[in-house]
Formats: C-alpha cells, structure tokens, sequence
C-alpha cells in the first residue's frame, strides 16, 4: 500500500488513540509514539501498529500517534483507517470478505 | 459538546467573558470554536481554530481532571485535518505545557506569557537542520516577503550582505499575497545569485506566518498599537538566531506600513537582549513593492521597469 497523502483516525479520548500516517521520502517505518502508558505497554503499542502496518503492505510511511490507553484491537483499527485514507483507498474489505 | 464556525452574538460573548475569567483575550480570528457544557448546561471548557492555530483554549476548574481539554484539543484537531491542515500549532499558557505535550505536541518556545507548540516532533530543529551553514564569521539575516522581488529588496540585500560574511534570507511561505509564495521566492533567488555569500530560503510556518505574527497579513485595517509580533519576534530570539548563528538582522526603514514599522520597532527593542543588532537601511529612493503593485494595476510598465530587477520584469512582462 502506497501512502501518498496524510491520514488521519482517531480521537484524543480516554481508551482511543489518534493515529496520523504521512509519505516518508526513505524506504522506513518513523514511528512516534506519545502514550499514557508508554511505561507500561509502549513495545506492545509499537508492535500492534508496526504489525498492523505490515499486514497491509505499507513499507515507507511517517507514523504519530498519541495514545490514551487504547487496546490492541482500537489501534489496529485507527491505524488500518488512517493507512487506508492516506493511500486514498476505500476498497477495504469488512469481515475478511465472507457474510 | 456543542462546535461550530464562527460564534456570534451572546454564545461569543459568552465565551469571550468565561476566557476573561481565565485571563485570556479573544480576538475576532477564530474560525472554529468549541464549547463544552456540563450538566446544567453551564460552559465549562473552550477552544479554538485560526488559520492553523488551536488557541483561546480554557477548562473550567472544577472540569478539569475529566479529559475536558483532550475532548476540545481532539476536536479542534479533527476539524483542521478535515480542512487540510496539516502542520498545527498550539498556543497556550506556559503551565499548561504537560497538558499539550501528553497531547502529542511539541515545544516550540516559551514566555513569560505563552507557549507555542507545533504537531511535528523536531519541526522546527529539522527545518532549522536543512539550512544551518558553518560559517565562522558574522551572520546575518534578512525577512521580506518581495512581493514582489524590487530593486529595494536588492539594495538591501546587497548592503546587508557587504557587511556580513554570511547572509540568510527568508522569503515568505505564506500564501496570502498577490504573489505566489513560489514565484517571490524564485525571483528573490535568481535576483540574488550574484551575491555569492547569500543564501535564500523559504521561512517555511516559522518566520512572519499566519500562525506566529497573524495581523502582518492584516495590515490594511490594523490599528498599530494592537500589533502583537511578540511570539514571532520571541521565536526568532530563543530558537531561530541562536540555532543559525544570526547576530544581525537587517530591516529597510518603513515609511509607509504602521504594523511593519511596529514591528520593526519592538524588535529594536527585544533582539538585543538577545545579542542580535537590528540594523536599519535607509530605504533606496522610497521605492515599495505596494508602489510597484499599483503602477501594475495602472499598467505603467515603463515605471515598473525603473522599480525591479530584470528578472520580476521578465516574470511580470513574459521575456522581452
């Protein structure tokens, strides 16, 4: 997945995360991370949203987000969102593609 | 949670006194306002956009604590990033610093009086980074919006640049006047490429922009004394001349703009404090880039020519 503008999802809310991915000019992941529990969970964080990353075939992006104590599965999908609007993509496929 | 753009009439000025509780002026600038209200339908927390800015931003007292101010901050971010912004900055008080950096801000500079963050981590050092030159002798810098590029802005370029060993010049980035930001730049570049110890920049969100010296852009219905350049004068001090090595900044004497000349003014004023000289050029021939932009209206072409380096000519009339 190709990331040709800036995306944006989330919210600054208690249990959200806000996530924003832009064009990176090298061929790398630059993540920051802000977190209210960076102490406590920041590998997992940065794990969920490098993974997240992966699986979607995005290899060069600019990644911030400010965490506010989200789970996994919030992150994986603020993160997924914000790739797919900086891709300019709205072909995601809900439910893994069966009804 | 109630938002919207602009607020008028009894909410404004409801919101206007509930800041004056929490000594912070609004001015008319807002474009986007947030207001929360508790239970009994009392404002207890506010905030606002303007041109790439969050400010005017206050939590009531007895809110605070609840993710009043992420809940405003979250918003007024949402909204500027569905507008197209991309590069935000915050002002606020300077005891409110944790507050914003927990919300994924970063320090930019900071006053007695205000603190001014940017959505960017190292923003403003890696703009810095891009343009920073070892040089061991003096150094010193000129900001001019050329708009456009005149024999005026040559001459003071040219001087400044005789009495320095290295010169700066920052044209600027923002996109509010009848010359596009690139065109002016361009033209300041190709008019000053002669000057071998010159070196022309963009002055990028960081130097005289929407977002640090606002009123600049409003000079034709501004009253001088409300001209507030002090967070624009202030980044340049702690940040920008320090970082570069600048111990000169060069200004043409201002006959004509009461904000340029206030502005001019307070930096004589504050940038010594700060080991920078502010040295004013007597301005050549009282020639203006306002003079040359009405002569372009009249169509006085022959004018024009007396007023601007070959190459605005050339821009300004195709290659004749």
């Amino acid at each position: 997945m190709q990331i040709v503008t800036m995306g944006v999802a989330g919210t600054m809310e208690s249990s959200d995360i806000i996530v924003r991915i832009e064009p990176n000019d090298k061929q790398e992941i630059n993540l920051t991370i802000e977190s209210t529990v960076m102490q406590q969970f920041g590998k997992q964080i940065d794990r969920v949203i490098r993974k997240t990353l992966e699986d979607l075939g995005v290899t060069s992006a600019i990644v911030s987000v400010v965490d506010k104590g989200a789970l996994d599965c919030t992150i994986a999908a603020r993160v997924s969102c914000a790739a797919y609007r900086a891709a300019q993509r709205s072909d995601y496929v809900w439910n893994g593609g069966t009804r | 949670m109630q938002m919207g753009a602009p607020l008028k009439g009894a909410r404004l000025q409801k919101v206007k006194d509930f800041l004056l509780e929490q000594s912070l002026r609004m001015e008319d600038d807002a474009q986007y306002t947030v207001c929360l209200f508790d239970d009994c339908d009392e404002l207890v927390g506010t905030g606002s956009f303007a041109n790439g800015v969050l400010k005017y931003i206050a939590v009531a007292e007895k809110a605070q604590g609840e993710g009043a101010c992420a809940t405003i901050v979250s918003e007024l971010v949402s909204y500027a990033y569905r507008m197209g912004y991309k590069h935000l900055f915050v002002f606020t008080k300077p005891a409110n610093e944790r507050q914003f950096t927990s919300l994924g801000f970063f320090l930019m500079v900071k006053t007695d009086s205000v603190l001014m963050l940017e959505n960017r981590r190292d923003g403003l050092d890696s703009f810095l980074r891009s343009i920073k030159e070892e040089c061991l002798g003096t150094i010193g810098a000129i900001v001019a919006n050329c708009n456009p590029f005149t024999l005026g802005h040559r001459y003071l370029m040219e001087t400044a640049a005789k009495s320095v060993d290295l010169l700066h010049i920052f044209v600027l980035s923002e996109n509010r006047s009848q010359f596009d930001a690139d065109v002016r730049y361009r033209l300041v570049k190709e008019g000053t490429a002669d000057i071998a110890n010159a070196r022309v920049h963009r002055s990028a969100d960081y130097l005289i922009s929407s977002a640090t010296f606002p009123t600049y852009f409003l000079k034709d219905n501004v009253d001088a004394s409300v001209v507030n350049a002090d967070l624009d004068i202030q980044l340049f001090a702690k940040r920008i001349a320090p970082a570069l090595g600048i111990t000169k900044r060069f200004v043409g004497t201002e006959p004509f703009c009461p904000v340029t000349r206030a502005y001019n003014e307070r930096m004589k004023q504050v940038l010594p404090e700060y080991g920078v000289e502010v040295i004013e050029i007597e301005r050549k021939d009282g020639i203006s880039a306002s003079k040359v932009r009405q002569l372009l209206a009249e169509g006085e072409k022959d004018k024009v020519r007396t007023l601007v380096p070959e190459c605005t000519y050339k821009y300004l009339y195709g290659g004749e």
